[in-house]
């Protein structure tokens, strides 16, 4: 693994999951996006499944959307919420709607769009991961880490602890402090560092 | 023994489980010190035993809800 701040690329040469497998061939489907949440910890060893991965993608109209959606349903994904479009639409204003390979619900993409200054950073900061060679945008491990510690639970504070162990000799110390404190979660960083 | 019959010591309960919490976030440091050591395609080869199993069961017990 290696991490090229300057670039802000993770070199990553690990043998594929069936996670890592189906967030790649769901991805490749899209321009705009950001991975967030556990599936960053997963990705970088973490040992734990999820059955859901986290996906912010910027607010769209409804002919952008379309074609959005038409790529996913013709490469074999199917949306569990609805199979109608223009529900689907509508769905995303208010919540995520998700999308699983056609009859195999597990693991799925929750597909939402960005709404507030925690999405809005994570998509303007994202950075690239390439693993064997196949690209993935994510979250910043400074706004990981932040988030998981402000999420608080004993599986998102191991989650924190996880990528901070990994990274802490390369990330950006000042910018993690900052998200840290604007988010209120000192004492959980302490507890964990 | 039935649930009106127990006694649970809810303070050593929670101690145990801040116990078992501190182990885990140990287990962490050891398995990243693992993960900075190898070449990613050993430590990977590991964590996806875990993924993939774990996946299997998910979708035996959602069968099984069904």
């Amino acid at each position: 693994m290696e991490y090229s701040t300057k670039d802000k690329t993770i070199f990553l040469n690990r043998e594929l999951n069936e996670l890592d497998r189906f967030v790649i061939d769901f991805t490749s489907l899209l321009e705009r996006y950001v991975v967030v949440s556990g599936y960053v910890s997963i990705l970088f060893g973490r040992s734990r499944a999820t059955e859901d991965i986290d996906l912010l993608i910027p607010k769209m109209n409804i002919k952008e959307f379309e074609s959005v959606w038409k790529k996913i349903i013709d490469n074999g994904f199917e949306c569990l919420n609805t199979e109608k479009i223009a529900n689907a639409f509508r769905l995303l204003e208010e919540h995520a709607i998700r999308f699983a390979k056609k009859g195999k619900p597990i693991p799925n993409i929750e597909f939402k769009i960005i709404k507030n200054d925690i999405d809005s950073y994570s998509y303007e900061n994202k950075i690239k991961a390439v693993i064997n060679k196949k690209e993935l945008f994510i979250s910043p491990i400074e706004m990981q880490i932040a988030y998981k510690l402000f999420l608080g639970s004993e599986k998102d504070l191991e989650d924190a602890k996880h990528l901070y162990e990994l990274f802490k000799d390369k990330i950006n110390k000042e910018e993690l402090s900052s998200l840290i404190k604007k988010l209120n979660v000192e004492n959980r960083f302490n507890a964990i560092k | 023994m039935r649930a009106k019959d127990m006694k649970i010591d809810l303070k050593e309960l929670e101690k145990e489980k801040e116990k078992n919490f501190k182990e885990r976030l140990k287990f962490i440091s050891y398995w990243v010190k693992f993960i900075k050591e190898h070449p990613d395609e050993e430590w990977s080869r590991q964590q996806n035993i875990i993924i993939n199993s774990q996946l299997k069961q998910e979708r035996k017990i959602e069968v099984k809800n069904k």
